[in-house]
């Protein structure tokens, strides 16, 4: 029964990695902490994964805890980020990915990295297709705020995007 | 550049991250927790075990003391032990109560703000007693060292009372405003950040 569960846990993992990867590469900039962060938060899903009744989207769950995990419940070791460095920043990048690198997405994400933690994990929600109503719940503010947030995350996104 | 176009890139970039593997995964599912409150608990257990293992061998010593100046040495030594155990333990209980990992982000970051803050307000506390009772330990194993008689004697000068005083003010002031320093290097900054997260959540 436990191997079972374990199985469908890892299988789940495995299908939806690239939302945890995402988190991390969102919150850490070195790739060894990073590797960390992302076994941490492996490690909060399982824990968790029990009492997962599926009443909420997948990802929603999932978020919630990748993001609780990323921004409260872990000591990390941060080194600001120069809004210029965007060659460092595609460093950081190559040693998690592929070789043919989108240029869009690292852009994006870079400009995503430049908002605050919590704007970071909206636009991430957003960007993913959760609905308001789910982001509104998993950061816990009203729906209403989420919508006024969106439209200053965007406008923020849009100058660092096309300044 | 709306919403829709930063879809798009961003569902581009799914395919950019080195996967990882399923057994990779399930050696991840064994491996230990570096959260916050974990890593403060292992601490704790290590403190505690500590305590536990020094305060049987001060026992086992004492017992094989006659009396003497030894003998109660130790015995002050294995009270202080067994009264650390008690504080590791209720340091262990204040640490067990700070979950709530499944919650929203906003009342997540303001149970941890809450239950941090007393933590370290225990911990801080607790030395400020702990403190005077080394000091007061010290004076002890003097009267044990010199014998009740000289060190009245030894006492009663005013040039000792002023030493003492200095050097009690002297100890309280430099270990207070170490295990503040402390406090504040290992956990204090991470509780400022949160903090500031939760103070820009509850901005409208």
């Amino acid at each position: 029964m436990a191997i079972a569960e374990e199985k469908k846990f890892i299988s789940l993992i495995n299908e939806h990695q690239g939302l945890i990867h995402k988190v991390c590469i969102m919150y850490e900039n070195d790739r060894d902490v990073r590797n960390d962060l992302f076994q941490e938060i492996v490690l909060q899903l399982w824990k968790s994964f029990s009492s997962f009744r599926g009443e909420s989207k997948i990802s929603t769950w999932m978020y919630r805890i990748a993001l609780n995990t990323a921004i409260s419940g872990y000591r990390k070791q941060t080194r600001l980020l120069k809004t210029e460095d965007l060659r460092e920043m595609h460093l950081n990048i190559s040693d998690a990915g592929s070789d043919d690198y989108d240029e869009n997405f690292q852009k994006l994400q870079w400009a995503i990295r430049q908002l605050s933690e919590i704007e970071r994990a909206m636009i991430m929600m957003a960007l993913e297709e959760i609905p308001y109503e789910e982001i509104a719940e998993t950061i816990g503010i009203t729906q209403n705020n989420v919508r006024v947030r969106m439209n200053r995350i965007r406008e923020k996104l849009k100058k660092l995007m096309c300044p | 550049m709306e919403l829709e176009d930063l879809k798009s890139i961003w569902k581009s970039g799914e395919t950019v991250f080195q996967p990882k593997n399923e057994q990779e995964i399930a050696i991840m599912l064994k491996g230990r927790s570096i959260s916050i409150v974990n890593k403060l608990k292992r601490n704790v257990w290590f403190e505690l075990v500590f305590a536990i293992v020094v305060s049987l061998g001060l026992l086992l010593y004492a017992l094989s003391l006659e009396q003497g100046a030894m003998k109660w040495t130790s015995i002050s030594l294995l009270l202080m032990c067994l009264a650390s155990t008690i504080y590791f333990i209720k340091k262990l209980s204040v640490l067990n109560r700070v979950q709530g990992i499944n919650d929203n982000l906003h009342d997540t970051i303001s149970f941890l703000i809450t239950n941090l803050t007393s933590y370290l307000k225990f911990y801080r506390n607790s030395y400020t007693v702990l403190y005077p009772v080394y000091f007061l330990l010290g004076l002890l194993f003097s009267v044990l060292e010199r014998g009740t008689d000289k060190f009245v004697v030894f006492l009663s000068q005013p040039s000792t009372i002023v030493y003492l005083l200095f050097m009690a003010g002297l100890c309280f002031l430099v270990s207070t405003w170490f295990t503040r320093w402390y406090l504040k290097k290992l956990y204090g900054d991470h509780l400022e950040k949160l903090k500031k997260i939760l103070d820009e959540l509850n901005q409208q």
